[in-house]
C-alpha cells in the first residue's frame, strides 16, 4: 500500500518521505486576484490546521502554490506543471468557469484530481473533478423558491455576458415557466434561434460595464406594477454602478428586491454595503451562521492570519465567505477520502469519494454524492449595513444536481 | 399596562386626544413583545397618526431600535437611535447606555407589516412625495380595506400631483373591488390618467373579458358588459402605451445627455493636454483615479471628524470636488516639470513615457490603497430622484449634467476672456513664436497641463459617485477619452463637447434596441466608419504650417 502511494506520488527527494504534495491553483495576479487570493489564504490555513494535528495518513501536507494569473490558457499550463513535474496528489483551485474548462482536459489526460469551490452553472461532470461548489439548484433555484413564497410574481434577469450567467438564467427561465410564471412576467428580454427555441434569457452587459441607466429604467418600468424582483448574476465590480444607479432611481429592496449570486461577504470589502441593504444573497455558507463550529472556524482563521508569515497576505478586515468555506471543506473531504481509502492514489480516493464521505463544516454537514457534487445546506440572507448577511431562511441537505436543463416539466 | 388594554384605551381616545406619553408607552411595550400579538398590535397602529408612531415605525424597519437593560434598572427598555444619541421610547428621555444596546431586528414578515403601517401613516404625511408613494403602494395592493381611506384622503388633496396619485390608487383598487359599473369607469379613468402601473391589470381584464364576451352560455347583459369592458380596456391600453412611448423617448434623451456629460467630464482634461498641448498623455486615466481616491480620503476624514450620517458628513462631496481638482493638478505639475517638458517636440517618446508613468501610478495605488476597489458612499442628497412626466431624474445625473455645463463654460471663459487664456492659445499655436514675443511659455505649459490634469481629477471625483474607485479605474476611461477627443477633432474643445454628447445619445438610443453588448459594438463600429470618412474628426484643425 505504501509502495503504491509512494509510486503515485513519485517520491524522490528526502523530505518528501513524510510529506504529501498538494497543488493550489488560483490567480494571484490579474483581475481575478482580488477574489482568488482569499481562497489561497484559506487553503494554506487549512493545511496548517491539518498538519498541526498530524497531517493526512501520517504525512504532512506540502502545498505547491502556482499562479494562474487570470490567464485561462496559463491555467492549463500550470495544471500540467502540477501534475507532471510536481506530481501533486490533489489540486484545489480555479474560480471562473472558463479556467475550469481550460484545465479539465489536463486533469483527464493525466488522471489528476481537482476540487472546484465556486458556484457555477452546472452541465458538467468530469471524473477527475469534484465540485464542492454550489450547483444551480443549490443557489439560484432555492432563491427563486423563496421569492415565489414571498409572493413575487415578476422576475427580471440580468447578468454579465459569459457562460455562468447565460446558462444559469436559461435554467431559471425554464424553472420559472414550470412554476407557472408567464413569459411576459420574465423580464430582460429573450433571444431565440431560427427554430424559435430560446437560446438566451435576460439582459446582459459586458464585463466592467459602467452605465446602467437604461437597464435600471427598464427595471423600474417592469416593477411599476409591483411584486417584482431582480435576479442578478452581474460579476465583479460592475455591481457598484448597478446598485448605485438602482438606489438613485428610487427603487428600494421592499419595492423590488435584488437577489445576487456573485456577491458574498468577501466582495463587500470593496463594495459600499449601504447601497445593498435589504437586498438578498443566497449561498451555502454565511459568516453570520450562529454555530459553535463556525465561530471556532472564524476565530482559528483570524488567529492564523495574525501569526502567518506568508508574504502578501492582507491581515486587516478579513471575512469568511462561501467559496472560502467550500475550499476548506474540500480539503477535509479529500482528507477523509484518503483516510478511508488508506491511499493517496487518485483512483482509490475517487472510489472513496463516490462511496460518500462527510465532513461537519462551518456551514453544516456536507456529503459527497455519486455525481461528484455535494449535499449541503443552502441559506438565504439579507444584506446588512456592515456587509454581513442576516439569515432569513435555510434549506437543509440540498442534493447537488449538475444537469438541470430540460428537466422541469411545463405546467 | 397590558398591550391590549393599552391599545384599546388608545383607540378609544382617538389619536388626536391621546397624549404623546401614552403613545410612547404603548410603542415601547409593542417593540419589546414578540410573535403574533406583536404583529397584530402593529397592524392596529395604522389607524393612528401621532408623529412619534411614524418615527418609531420607520426607525424599527431599518434597524434603528435597540433593547437595553440599564444597570440597576427594573428590566429591558426600548431605545430609539438618533444621530445625536439614544432616546428611551417610553419616556422620551435621553439615555447614555453603557456598552452597545442590542439592535431589535424585525423579521421580514413583520417588516412588511411595518412598511404597510408606515404607508398608511404616510397618507397623511405633510411631504407630498411620501403621500404619493404611499397612495401608489396601497392602491396597487388592491386591498379593499384601504379603499375608503384612499377615497376620503382623495377629497382632501389640493396638490394636483398628489391628487392624481390618489385618483390613480382609488381607480386601481376599484378594478378589483368595484361594482361592474365602477370597474368600467375605472378602466376609462386609468386610461385617461395614462397609468403605467395599471397596465398589467387592465391587460388581464381585457383578456378575461374577451373570453367572457365570446362565451355563448352567459347571460346577454353580462356579455354586453364584458364587450364594453373589453373595448374600454383596449382604448385605455392604447392611451397608456402611446404615452409610454413618449416617456421613453424623453427618458432616452435624458440618459443620453447624462452619459454624454460623464464622457465630456472624463475627456475634457485630455482635450486640453492632448488636443491643445499635443502631449499624448497615457496617464490621463490615472489622474481620474487620483480624483477618485481624493474623494475617498476626504470622505474618510469627514467620517472620522463628524461621524457618518451627520449633516457635516453629508457635505463632504462639496469639499472633495475642489480638493480632487487641486490634488490632480498638483500631480500634473510634478509630471510636467519632471518628465513632459523635455518631450514637447517628441510626441512618440511622450506616449511611452506617460504610459510608463501610468503603470507606476497604478502600482502606487495598489501599494497604498490595496489591490481591491475602495468603497465610496454617495451622500444622501445625491442618491435620490424625482419624476417629471414619468421620466426618473436622479439628482446625481442632474448634478453631472450641470457640472459638465459649468466645466465647459468655465474653460471657455478662461481661454477666451482672460489674458492667461490668450497666452495659452498663443503658446499652443506656436511655442517658439510665443516665447520670443515675451510669453513665459514654460510657465504656461506647466499651468495648462495642471489645468487639464485637474479636470481629470474632477471627473474622477464625479465617477466615485456612480461607479468604482480602484487602481485600474483609469483604464476603463482612457479609451473613451481618446475616442471623444479624436471624434471631436484634435485641438477643438467645442468638438469634444459635441462628440461626447453625440456618443452618449447614440449609445443610449441603441441600448434598448440591441442590448448593452451589441449596442457598444455598434457604437464602436460606427466610430471606425466615421473616422474612415472624416479622419480629422467633427472639426478638423486647420493649420498653415507646412508639415500638416
Amino acid at each position: 500500500m505504501t509502495a503504491a502511494a509512494a509510486l503515485a506520488l513519485g517520491v524522490g527527494s528526502a523530505p518528501a518521505e513524510d510529506t504529501v504534495k498538494v497543488g493550489v491553483l488560483h490567480s494571484l495576479s490579474g483581475t481575478m486576484a482580488i477574489s482568488e487570493t482569499s481562497l489561497r489564504d484559506i487553503l494554506l490555513f487549512t493545511f496548517d490546521e491539518i498538519n498541526a494535528k498530524g497531517g493526512v495518513l501520517g504525512k504532512k501536507i506540502e502545498p505547491v502554490v502556482v499562479d494562474g494569473a487570470s490567464d485561462w490558457p496559463l491555467f492549463a499550463e500550470k495544471a500540467e506543471q502540477l501534475l507532471v513535474q510536481d506530481k501533486v496528489a490533489v489540486t484545489f483551485g480555479c474560480w471562473t468557469s472558463v479556467s475550469r474548462k481550460s484545465v479539465l482536459p489536463v486533469y483527464e489526460k493525466y488522471n489528476g484530481l481537482l476540487f472546484y469551490p465556486v458556484q457555477y452553472e452546472g452541465e458538467e461532470m468530469s471524473k477527475n473533478i469534484f465540485y464542492t461548489a454550489e450547483a444551480v439548484n443549490q443557489q439560484a433555484i432555492p432563491a427563486v423558491d423563496f421569492l415565489l413564497e414571498e409572493g413575487i410574481k415578476k422576475f427580471y434577469l440580468i447578468g454579465t455576458d459569459y457562460v455562468y450567467p447565460q446558462t444559469t438564467n436559461l435554467v431559471l427561465f425554464e424553472y420559472l415557466l414550470s412554476k407557472g410564471i408567464p413569459v411576459e412576467n420574465i423580464g430582460g428580454g429573450l433571444r431565440k434561434d431560427a427554430s424559435g427555441k430560446v437560446i438566451s434569457a435576460g439582459n446582459y452587459t459586458p464585463f466592467g460595464h459602467s452605465d446602467f441607466q437604461q437597464i435600471v429604467a427598464d427595471i423600474k418600468k417592469f416593477s411599476a406594477s409591483g411584486d417584482a424582483a431582480v435576479i442578478n448574476t452581474i460579476n465583479g465590480d460592475a455591481n457598484v454602478p448597478f446598485f448605485k444607479e438602482f438606489a438613485a432611481s428610487g427603487l428600494t429592496s421592499e419595492d423590488c428586491p435584488v437577489v445576487s449570486f456573485s456577491i458574498s461577504e468577501d466582495e463587500f470589502r470593496a463594495l459600499p454595503a449601504k447601497d445593498l441593504v435589504g437586498h438578498l444573497g443566497c449561498w451555502t455558507y454565511f459568516m453570520s451562521i450562529d454555530s459553535p463550529a463556525n465561530k471556532k472556524f472564524i476565530a482559528d482563521f483570524q488567529a492564523w492570519l495574525n501569526k502567518t508569515e506568508v508574504p502578501g497576505i492582507v491581515k486587516e478586515k478579513r471575512v469568511t465567505c462561501s467559496p472560502m468555506v467550500l475550499s476548506h471543506n474540500g480539503v477535509y473531504i479529500w482528507k477523509a477520502a484518503v483516510e478511508k481509502a488508506g491511499s493517496f492514489d487518485v483512483d482509490k480516493v475517487r472510489e472513496a469519494l463516490l462511496g460518500g464521505v462527510s465532513f461537519e463544516g462551518p456551514g453544516g454537514k456536507v456529503t459527497t454524492q455519486k455525481n461528484h457534487h455535494l449535499t449541503k445546506n443552502v441559506y438565504i440572507g439579507e444584506t446588512l449595513e456592515n456587509g454581513q448577511f442576516s439569515i432569513i431562511k435555510s434549506f437543509d441537505n440540498v442534493v447537488g444536481e449538475p444537469f438541470l436543463k430540460g428537466t422541469f416539466g411545463k405546467k | 399596562m397590558s398591550l391590549w388594554a393599552g391599545l384599546a384605551a388608545f383607540a378609544g381616545l382617538g389619536w388626536s386626544h391621546a397624549t404623546e406619553e401614552e403613545a410612547r408607552e404603548l410603542l415601547a411595550s409593542i417593540v419589546l413583545t414578540s410573535g403574533e400579538e406583536q404583529a397584530q398590535a402593529v397592524e392596529a397602529l395604522g389607524g393612528h397618526g401621532d408623529s412619534i408612531i411614524g418615527t418609531v415605525i420607520e426607525a424599527w424597519r431599518v434597524g434603528g431600535i435597540s433593547s437595553y437593560t440599564p444597570p440597576g434598572g427594573t428590566g429591558k427598555i426600548a431605545l430609539l437611535k438618533e444621530p445625536e444619541g439614544y432616546t428611551d421610547i417610553a419616556t422620551g428621555e435621553k439615555v447614555v447606555p453603557q456598552g452597545d444596546p442590542v439592535t431589535i431586528r424585525p423579521s421580514r414578515a413583520l417588516r412588511k407589516t411595518l412598511k404597510k403601517v408606515a404607508d398608511l401613516l404616510d397618507l397623511a404625511s405633510p411631504d407630498p412625495a411620501a403621500r404619493i408613494a404611499a397612495a401608489e403602494k396601497l392602491g396597487l395592493s388592491q386591498n379593499p380595506d384601504y379603499l375608503p381611506v384612499l377615497r376620503d384622503r382623495l377629497e382632501m388633496q389640493t396638490n394636483p400631483k398628489v391628487r392624481r396619485a390618489f385618483d390613480e390608487a382609488v381607480n386601481i383598487s376599484l378594478l378589483a373591488n368595484g361594482t361592474p359599473q365602477e370597474q368600467l369607469a375605472a378602466v376609462t379613468a386609468l386610461g385617461n390618467l395614462r397609468s403605467y402601473p395599471a397596465r398589467d391589470l387592465i391587460e388581464a381584464l381585457r383578456v378575461k373579458n374577451a373570453e367572457a364576451a365570446d362565451d355563448d352560455g352567459a347571460a346577454p347583459e353580462s356579455r354586453a358588459h364584458a364587450a364594453a369592458m373589453q373595448a374600454a380596456a383596449v382604448e385605455a391600453l392604447g392611451q397608456i402605451d402611446g404615452h409610454q412611448k413618449v416617456v421613453e423617448v424623453y427618458g432616452t434623451l435624458f440618459r443620453g445627455l447624462s452619459l454624454g456629460s460623464v464622457l465630456l467630464l472624463v475627456a475634457y482634461g485630455l482635450a486640453i493636454t492632448f488636443g491643445l498641448m499635443g502631449v499624448i498623455n497615457m496617464a490621463h486615466g490615472e489622474f481620474i483615479a487620483i480624483g477618485g481616491y481624493t474623494v475617498y480620503l476626504v470622505q474618510g476624514w469627514f467620517a472620522t471628524t463628524f461621524g457618518e450620517g451627520t449633516a457635516g458628513y453629508e457635505t463632504y462631496f462639496l469639499w472633495a470636488l475642489p480638493a480632487s481638482f487641486l490634488v490632480a493638478a498638483f500631480f500634473g505639475i510634478i509630471l510636467e516639470r519632471g518628465v513632459i517638458r523635455f518631450l514637447y517636440k517628441r510626441p512618440l517618446e511622450s506616449l511611452l513615457a506617460t504610459w510608463g508613468i501610468s503603470m507606476i501610478l497604478q502600482q502606487a495605488f495598489r501599494l497604498h490603497f490595496g489591490a481591491a476597489n475602495v468603497a465610496v458612499a454617495s451622500p444622501q442628497w445625491l442618491s435620490s430622484s424625482f419624476e417629471v412626466a414619468g421620466v426618473t431624474m436622479s439628482y446625481n445625473r442632474l448634478f453631472v449634467i450641470g457640472f459638465a455645463l459649468f466645466v465647459i463654460v468655465a474653460t471657455w471663459l478662461l481661454l477666451t476672456r482672460t489674458s492667461w487664456g490668450l497666452h495659452v492659445r498663443a503658446t499652443m499655436q506656436n511655442r517658439q513664436m510665443a516665447s520670443s514675443l515675451g510669453v513665459r511659455s514654460a510657465r504656461v505649459n506647466m499651468l495648462t497641463f495642471a489645468f487639464g490634469s485637474g479636470l481629470a481629477g474632477l471627473a474622477g471625483a464625479f465617477i466615485s459617485q456612480i461607479g468604482n474607485v480602484g487602481p485600474s479605474m483609469g483604464q476603463t476611461y482612457i479609451v473613451d477619452s481618446f475616442m471623444v477627443v479624436v471624434i471631436g477633432g484634435v485641438g477643438n474643445l467645442a468638438g469634444a463637447a459635441l462628440s461626447s454628447l453625440g456618443i452618449g445619445m447614440v449609445d443610449q438610443s441603441l441600448q434598448p434596441l440591441l442590448g448593452p453588448v451589441m449596442g457598444k459594438i455598434t457604437v464602436l463600429l460606427a466610430i471606425i466608419l466615421f473616422l474612415q470618412f472624416k479622419p480629422g474628426g467633427l472639426f478638423p484643425a486647420r493649420s498653415r504650417s507646412l508639415d500638416d
